[in-house]
């Protein structure tokens, strides 16, 4: 049983506390917003309704939603193939290289993601630095089209949330104990078998904390998408911005923030769901 | 422990400090000579803090909420001077304070969106209209928005990543304002832009003179200031006013209602006014001055260069943007579904 | 022949990661005002560079929040992790669902509910409200890398140090932290960058006497980026790596 002490209470007090000033009460403010009625002359005026989440439930919300779900999906499902493996290497290396390495990683995104993204679109151009370096080459006949095309929403993507999951996936690797694995080997597990049966299920809460933290933000980006991919479609994120801006809908925004918020939390709720069933089967198998 | 405290106070002490003769500029960035603005401080000893801004839309929803210890000046363009006018978030100006207003074009003054200048100043104009790349589209051929229907630029045609700008564009070609509010047209409009979609590559306002600068497009909408800029290294980037009229935007100066100093805030208007000093804002900007008396200290480059300072029948041609109330909400409402086919 | 692939690998990322970085050192010396094609070379960006008080001023600015505000969500984002862990309380699922909202929150609506709220408080906008929304937004990341590192522990550990007598206190200053460190680091590195890089949040929580750079570069875009922001992201892209690499030979010798 935990002993009531100081330290508990200001443990749980000052973090609990400023989510509840900072994050809850401005979140009460936008359900608020989602059930009042839009007022032309002001913001918002004190009438009760449903209205906006009638207007909000339309094929064309659903198709925002569901580009924005698959963007975000396939960023996290890239980022994580590509920074598993790096930040498994990185847990392998000598403890002075590994830090100076780890900071060598997020130094780049030091430098404002605009300007990153520019420097992507010079780059990956028609006349660009890659199509001339090809072409020089001798590889392509012709300049590849990749600049406004899904190609180079997802390096944009990657390439700007690829830290969200280095980071978190590095902070489960590095406390991998090596005696599991070399205790697995020699019993004569194959190391396809001490993958998935050991390392995989033991930095599963890293690799959980990395997919949140890379498709949550992912959801809501629009800006890199549109300077990458040319606008073409729309997002959630330039659905609702245009809401709150172009038409001064604030209610609509809202109500579109609050179904977004829902979706996925039903979301969240499958995925544990249905990790729990397979991840308690893969603890079992370890011990 | 207390040393990082100590370093933090100290860190924010300066912060709160706050000197009394300060006049608030709320601002696009780069938009003023900061040349301008140090002359302004020695001349008048008010200091300026300049503040920034990324779209009208960001500005006035920021205005919206903030009702004191605000900013003196902001730069609204167009159409939001005639919103924020009407929800009561502008001060009134005193014209006997700015006695450099003469010095203004006449042919920018009294405009439908503040008529009498009652609580805006013009700052700089322009328009937008059809850029293309005469290396692969013959200029002479293109003389009407509907150009950009045709087939062979599949694949090759820009549009701006505004909702009120492409409408704009759409509802021209049919021969409607730009400004329009009725229904029916603003349907006929989408439906005509549905079939110019397959031909769209990109979406752009931010800088759509890249895309023209990087061959990925050879045809579309563009700032006539951005074909200025582009002409420094590309001279083949050529700007077209279309028979139906270009839409023209005038950025203004205004005193939002959460003004500290209202004084200073004339007192900086007035500055900007100046024919010396619009001239240095405009060098630096490269924008067209709404300022004539500056136009005229202009090299001749610059002032005869058409993308910038159009002749007089394109203006007349043209359609200044207006606000369209309420019926921004059906805009939007198709430029989802455009936006999401 | 594993050595090498795996040498390569990282080479490849790292390659990845560094080219968009390397292409703007070069362009800082494009003598092109507007363009993203090459002119030719200059200096000229370096000297406009340093004599842009007010550009300078916003990026001080920029550091000054983002040093402050990572190391306050790391200091309560690593207790709430803890917190979450460790015990039981009321609301507890209420609030971790709350970490994950504001992950996904869009920033417009995330900026816009914060400055009603703060407009509603009475304060006005300026740098403590901008410290608070960015506390606030680099908390969830602290938090989420944080409990990720301590939810592979072994609870045993916890209760051996109670048993041999420590207090709440002193199993998280002695057992904890240790253990936990690299989970802080990665969340403050997170933090830092989130709020050096944040626009729409700012724009809308801080005020007209406290510029800072993510502001003035966006808000640049409709008149053309300025080569100086170049220049500024390539010093300040070298100092970071200087800066690390002596830091790193420090701490080898000192480890030898």
């Amino acid at each position: 049983m935990v002993r009531k002490s100081r330290f508990r209470n200001f443990a749980i007090g000052s973090p609990m506390l400023w989510i509840a000033i900072f994050v809850v009460v401005p979140y009460i403010i936008v359900v608020l917003f989602s059930f009042l009625t839009r007022d032309p002359e002001g913001i918002v005026r004190w009438e009760f309704t449903l209205a906006n989440y009638r207007e909000i439930i339309s094929p064309v919300f659903l198709r925002v939603c569901k580009n924005s779900f698959i963007l975000a999906l396939g960023t996290t499902a890239i980022t994580l193939l590509t920074a598993y493996p790096f930040a498994y290497i990185l847990t392998r290396i000598d403890e002075n290289i590994r830090r100076f390495l780890l900071l060598l990683m997020i130094i780049p995104f030091w430098t404002s993601s605009l300007i990153r993204t520019y420097a992507l679109i010079i780059l990956l151009k028609a006349n660009g630095i890659l199509n001339t370096l090809l072409l020089s080459l001798g590889l392509i006949d012709e300049p590849l089209s990749i600049l406004y095309t899904e190609t180079a929403v997802f390096i944009g993507l990657v390439y700007t949330l690829l830290p969200f999951m280095i980071l978190p996936l590095y902070a489960s690797l590095q406390k991998l104990d090596r005696s599991f694995i070399e205790a697995a080997r020699d019993l004569g597990a194959t190391s396809r078998h001490v993958f998935f049966h050991i390392v995989l299920p033991l930095t599963l809460p890293g690799i959980i904390a990395g997919s949140t933290m890379v498709f949550l933000p992912a959801l809501g980006l629009f800006y890199i998408p549109d300077l990458l991919g040319g606008a073409r479609s729309m997002l959630i994120g330039n659905f609702i911005k245009n809401q709150f801006l172009t038409t001064g809908h604030w209610p609509l925004g809202s109500a579109a923030c609050v179904i977004l918020t829902l979706l996925m939390f039903m979301l969240l709720l499958w995925y544990f769901i249905s990790t729990r069933k397979a991840h308690s089967g893969g603890m079992e198998t370890v011990r | 422990m207390k040393r990082t405290l100590v370093l933090f106070v100290m860190l924010f002490l300066p912060l709160g400090a706050q000197a009394s003769e300060e006049v608030y500029v709320f601002n696009w960035s780069q938009y003023i000579d900061p040349a301008v603005l140090e002359l302004f401080e020695k001349e008048t000893g008010i200091k300026v803090k300049y503040s920034t801004f990324e779209s009208n839309e960001a500005l006035f929803a920021k205005l919206k909420i903030l009702k004191k210890d605000g900013y003196d000046v902001a730069f609204p363009s167009t159409y939001f001077v005639e919103r924020m006018r009407r929800l009561g978030m502008l001060k009134p100006l005193d014209h006997n304070k700015l006695p450099n207003m003469k010095n203004l074009n006449p042919d920018l003054l009294n405009k439908p969106y503040d008529p009498d200048n009652a609580y805006s100043i013009p700052y700089m104009w322009g328009s937008s209209a059809i850029g293309v790349n005469a290396k692969a589209v013959d200029p002479a051929s293109i003389t009407s928005w509907n150009d950009l229907w045709n087939p062979a630029y599949k694949g090759k045609v820009l549009l701006m990543d505004d909702v009120r700008d492409v409408f704009a564009m759409s509802l021209r070609s049919l021969g409607y304002s730009g400004n329009d509010t009725n229904h029916e047209h603003l349907k006929e409009a989408y439906e005509k832009l549905l079939k110019l979609k397959p031909s769209v590559k990109v979406f752009n306002s931010d800088s759509p003179k890249q895309p023209f600068l990087n061959n990925e497009v050879v045809i579309g909408q563009i700032w006539g200031g951005e074909v200025y800029q582009a002409n420094e290294e590309n001279p083949n980037i050529m700007y077209i006013y279309p028979k139906e009229g270009a839409t023209f935007w005038v950025d203004n100066m205004v005193i939002p209602a959460s003004t500290r100093n209202i004084d200073y805030a004339h007192a900086f208007i007035d500055f900007m006014c100046r024919p010396d000093v619009a001239k240095m804002n405009c060098e630096y900007v490269g924008y067209a001055t709404a300022n004539v008396e500056a136009q005229k200290m202009l090299d001749e480059k610059t002032r005869n260069h058409k993308a910038v300072y159009p002749d007089k029948v394109d203006i007349d041609r043209g359609e200044f943007q207006a606000d369209v109330g309420e019926t921004i909400i059906i805009y939007e409402k198709y430029w989802e579904m455009l936006k999401t086919q | 022949m594993k050595r090498i692939f795996q040498s390569a690998y990282l080479f490849f990322i790292y390659l990845f990661l560094y080219i968009p970085i390397l292409i703007l050192v070069v362009y800082s010396f494009n003598t092109s005002r507007f363009s993203t094609n090459w002119q030719g070379f200059t200096l000229n960006w370096y000297r406009v560079l340093f004599t842009d008080g007010p550009l300078m001023e916003a990026f001080a600015n920029s550091l000054i929040i983002a040093l402050s505000s990572s190391t306050i969500a790391t200091v309560l984002g690593t207790l709430g992790a803890f917190a979450f862990y460790r015990y039981r309380f009321l609301g507890r699922q209420i609030m971790y669902s709350f970490v994950y909202i504001l992950m996904m929150s869009p920033d417009i609506v995330m900026g816009i509910s914060l400055l009603l709220f703060f407009i509603t408080l009475g304060l006005s906008v300026g740098a403590v409200t901008l410290l608070l929304a960015h506390v606030t937004f680099c908390l969830p990341f602290v938090m989420v890398t944080v409990y990720a590192r301590i939810s592979g522990f072994d609870r045993n550990i916890i209760d051996v140090a109670k048993d041999l007598g420590a207090s709440e206190l002193q199993m998280f200053r002695h057992v904890m932290l240790p253990m936990l460190m690299p989970g802080i680091i990665a969340g403050w590195l997170l933090s830092f960058t989130l709020s050096l890089d944040d626009v729409i949040v700012s724009f809308f929580t801080t005020g007209p006497s406290f510029e800072i750079l993510p502001l003035k570069i966006y808000s640049m875009v409709r008149l053309g980026i300025k080569p100086e922001i170049n220049a500024l992201s390539a010093v300040m892209f070298l100092v970071s790596l200087f800066t690390v690499t002596i830091a790193h030979f420090i701490i080898a010798k000192e480890n030898r």
